[in-house]
């Protein structure tokens, strides 16, 4: 009678969780980062998390995952400033304010303002500019918001296509929207772009779907159709699966930035505005790759 | 019969033993079966983090900031093991004794005890209550501040706080000098506690420092379940035992005795009621107040001399805030009335004091009353401002320092104090009309704090007003004003040129491309203190105007400029003999060469150069 009970109970229960499986768990990113500097000597020096003069972080919250990259605008090593300070600080202090929570999910304009202001704060005087995009997945809601300034950007892949992309964001050709603190007196020569100019996007994602975050070197070197093939290979959700597909894409990405024979898509771009050149396009390159899994403790 | 009893009585006791704890039981049947003596439960000790900073009384960092600010204490360290000036860390305002040096600091309050030198406090909140076994301070940047460490009985989390708080001082020390500026982690050894706590209570004093001091986390060590040595209860040692009932007192007739021969022989007070009335209230002033109040017990002529108005012109309660309620002032209040300087910093939190009792307390005793000091009041509201405002009309000092949860609609009520000299509203919530108000009104004003006032929104205006109806400005902090222009840079500097000490820290819309310190300096030659923290505009023109211009110039803070050489600063030190303090860190022309170099030629000046590695 009593075992009758406690199997019934174990039935039901199974049943339950079967039909609620979908709704009510909590989804998370499985996230491998990597990358390559233009400049080897510096990318040896440089703490985790930053590839020459990009930086990016992986930030976990209780109620989202957060990615980060900021792309370091290399004209400022003409004036004697590292660029790599700016970017690389910019996103540890994102990730700061990811895990202390101090930042909606909702809202990753708002990561980043606080983000910019922090910098601001810092008793060093700080100098650079950088591109930032930062893509936030609400866990419990299961959408994806994501912001982008400037010219690195990210891909949303579903059943081996691309869902959704970000928007390029530039002043001018080779120049992105950046944000950025001046020399003081320089103010207005510096371009300097308002963290809300970001382009905002929320929308929904579901299990399996794989978020590639990268800077401008992935894809000014990838068109699509490579990426898209490299993703193919990604067969499971876990971690070492996701670390080797990134890695053979940065890989990828940056053996074809030196192939002076490429017509690599920022050859292209160039052409079609009227700049004879070919070849790929060396550069830093920074690859977060993502899946969106039930979310484990 | 007696062996049934006896039986009786030995079935009782085991059942007695064994109706201990589950744990106890198991391990002693363990014992027992493994044929050994039954151990005591073994105690789990838990570790944790601070969960949340509930109050502090000062930071260095923005008000919506997490650099720098008090926030940074809670949770996990950031920096430790690694030393130097982070943001990630929790710093206070001030170090030193730069501070207190300047005119605009409060005289220090007599009868202040000698064991107390807390300058600063922090208290933070942690997960679970224990019985603490340790206590440990991640100090990241000039360690050594930390003077004392108090554990609260009130669970901050709980739903119904109990009515009586009790506070427990679990280590104190003087300051001591540390000479090193590296990372430590401070674990002193504490006093054990006969309650579990997780509100514990850090307090600082960085008079002794070179720089300012950088927290980085507070780990709470502690036991779940009582440890067997404090078993017994602790007794409650009272050092500050401020309520006295006006019992029946002796009689100085009373203390004689029969002689052999049955005549009496009076010892009065052994002779000490012959001395003069004056002598005695000179001993007694040297007394701290527990001890005053203690004294008032003793017989009724240390009572009268003890209960003297005289005695308390001078009335300091912060080093008793952990004791202070509305009884205390109550009984105070009888002895209060020719009060004229009272300190009541830190006291009332947590519903120790309230409304009533401090507006009966200020209805008698605030009528001469000239300087108030009520720095980190909570307890302070609306209808309080108002009475010391109707009860306090020659009050000339007013401190209102990091009073955070003040409504802003209580501060109109200080403009009708037309006498006041000296303001400080540092961390408060002030806003523009208020402030516009104070200004029209109490024109005497000499110093003002308005630093880090988030809510007034055009410190151009403020400045203004300033400079028309507060001449006799003499000391002025607009620390993290965030839109101080060249324009109310210019009126202050036109109007008011008594303006000895100027803190601009972190203003960063000032911008020297407008010639505005230049202009500064030539119009304030009185000029002892500028603070231009972190206004990276701040260049060599501005160094070489203040070097013409202000001989009295003793601190300099030019932090975080790139546009400063050594040239203007070799200038600047020969002008000025009288300069103390310099401080350059983060300024990229100046390194650390440089820096050593100027410290050999002007022994006499405090050069600062902060570091991050």
């Amino acid at each position: 009678m009593l075992s009758v009970l406690s199997y019934g109970r174990l039935v039901a229960r199974a049943v339950l969780g079967g039909l609620s499986q979908t709704d009510g768990r909590d989804y998370s990113l499985v996230t491998a980062s990597c990358g390559f500097g233009k400049d080897f000597r510096k990318g040896i020096l440089k703490k985790g998390m930053c590839y020459g003069d990009d930086a990016c972080f992986i930030a976990r919250h209780r109620s989202a995952d957060v990615l980060g990259v900021a792309d370091g605008v290399g004209g400022w090593r003409d004036y004697g400033v590292d660029p790599s300070q700016f970017s690389a600080t910019l996103m540890r202090t994102c990730e700061r304010l990811v895990k202390e929570g101090r930042f909606t999910p909702s809202s990753p304009v708002g990561i980043l303002t606080s983000g910019y202001y922090e910098l601001l704060q810092n008793k060093v005087p700080l100098l650079g500019s950088s591109t930032a995009c930062i893509v936030v997945l609400d866990r419990r809601s299961h959408q994806l918001h994501t912001c982008n300034l400037g010219d690195s950007g990210f891909l949303v892949v579903r059943g081996g296509e691309v869902v959704h992309r970000s928007d390029e964001q530039q002043h001018y050709f080779n120049t992105p929207f950046q944000l950025s603190i001046a020399p003081p007196g320089a103010e207005g020569v510096v371009l300097s772009d308002s963290p809300e100019a970001a382009d905002s996007s929320s929308f929904d994602v579901q299990l399996g779907d794989i978020i590639l975050t990268a800077s401008d070197g992935l894809f000014d070197n990838m068109p699509d159709y490579m990426i898209l093939q490299a993703l193919k290979k990604l067969k499971s959700t876990n971690y070492d699966s996701i670390q080797q597909t990134a890695q053979s894409i940065a890989k990828q990405a940056h053996e074809l930035a030196y192939d002076p024979n490429y017509m690599s898509p920022f050859a292209q771009f160039a052409c079609d505005n009227g700049l004879n050149v070919r070849g790929g396009k060396p550069d830093d390159i920074t690859v977060l790759l993502s899946i969106v899994a039930e979310y484990t403790d | 019969m007696l062996t049934l009893l006896s039986m009786f009585y030995y079935i009782c006791l085991r059942r007695r033993s064994r109706s201990g704890t589950r744990g106890e039981a198991l391990t002693s049947r363990r014992a027992v079966e493994s044929g050994q003596r039954a151990t005591l439960p073994i105690s789990v000790e838990v570790e944790q983090y601070a969960k949340e900073v509930l109050d502090f009384s000062s930071h260095y960092g923005s008000e919506n900031s997490m650099s720098y600010t008090m926030w940074n204490l809670a949770g996990m360290p950031n920096v430790y093991p690694s030393s130097g000036d982070f943001t990630q860390t929790a710093v206070f305002r001030a170090y030193g004794t730069w501070w207190e040096q300047c005119a605009s600091a409060p005289l220090p309050f007599r009868r202040t005890p000698k064991a107390f030198h807390s300058q600063d406090y922090i208290e933070l909140a942690f997960e679970e209550p224990v019985y603490p076994t340790a206590v440990e301070v991640l100090e990241t940047y000039h360690p050594g501040a930390i003077v004392q460490i108090m554990a609260c009985s009130l669970n901050p989390f709980s739903q119904n706080p109990p009515t009586d708080v009790r506070w427990e001082v679990l280590w104190a020390e003087e300051p001591t000098k540390v000479l090193t500026p590296q990372a430590r982690q401070f674990s002193p050894s504490i006093k054990q506690l006969s309650f579990p706590t997780n509100l514990i209570r850090v307090e600082v004093n960085s008079s002794l420092l070179k720089y300012y001091t950088e927290l980085d986390a507070v780990v709470l060590r502690g036991q779940k379940e009582r440890p067997i040595l404090s078993l017994y209860k602790m007794p409650r040692i009272d050092i500050c035992d401020l309520s006295d009932s006006d019992e029946e007192l002796s009689d100085p007739g009373a203390s004689s005795r029969q002689a052999g021969d049955g005549k009496h022989i009076n010892l009065g007070n052994g002779y000490f009621d012959k001395l003069p009335y004056e002598l005695i209230q000179l001993i007694v002033s040297h007394l701290t107040l527990p001890d005053l109040c203690r004294l008032t017990q003793t017989c009724k002529l240390l009572h009268q001399h003890c209960c003297d108005p005289l005695q308390y012109i001078q009335l300091s309660l912060q080093p008793y805030w952990a004791r202070l309620s509305d009884t205390s002032l109550g009984h105070l209040q009888g002895r209060c009335t020719l009060l004229q300087r009272l300190n009541l910093s830190w006291t009332g939190n947590r519903g120790a004091l309230t409304l009533t009792g401090f507006s009966s307390f200020m209805k008698a005793c605030g009528g001469s009353l000239v300087c108030l000091e009520l720095s980190c009041c909570h307890f302070l509201s609306e209808p309080c401002l108002e009475v010391i405002s109707q009860t306090c009309p020659g009050l000339q000092e007013l401190n209102l320092s990091s009073c955070d949860r003040l409504h802003p609609q209580a501060f109109t009520h200080i403009s009708k104090l037309t006498q006041l000299r000296r303001l400080v509203l540092y961390r408060t919530k002030i806003e523009q009309t208020a402030m516009l108000s104070i200004l029209t009104f109490c024109i005497e004003l000499r110093h003002l704090n308005l630093g880090s006032c988030v809510m007034i929104d055009d410190y151009d205006v403020v400045a203004s007003m300033l400079a028309v109806r507060c001449r006799s400005l003499r000391s002025l902090d607009l620390w993290r004003c965030r839109n101080l222009t060249e324009r109310g840079l210019a009126e202050l500097a036109a109007g008011c040129r008594l303006l000895e000490e100027l803190d601009l820290g972190w203003c960063s819309t000032l911008q020297s491309s407008s010639g505005c310190f230049q202009h500064l300096a030539r119009n304030l030659p009185c000029l002892r203190k500028l603070f231009l923290t972190a206004n990276r505009t701040v260049c060599d023109s501005d160094i070489e105007e203040l070097a013409a211009n202000c001989p009295a110039l003793q601190h300099l803070d030019i932090l975080g400029t790139r546009m400063v050489s050594s040239s203007s600063l070799r200038k600047l030190l020969q002008a000025c003999p009288k300069l103390l303090l310099l401080d350059v860190s983060f300024c990229s022309q100046v390194d650390a060469r440089i820096v050593q170099e100027l410290c050999g030629l002007f022994p006499n000046v405090a050069i600062k150069k902060s570091f991050t590695q």
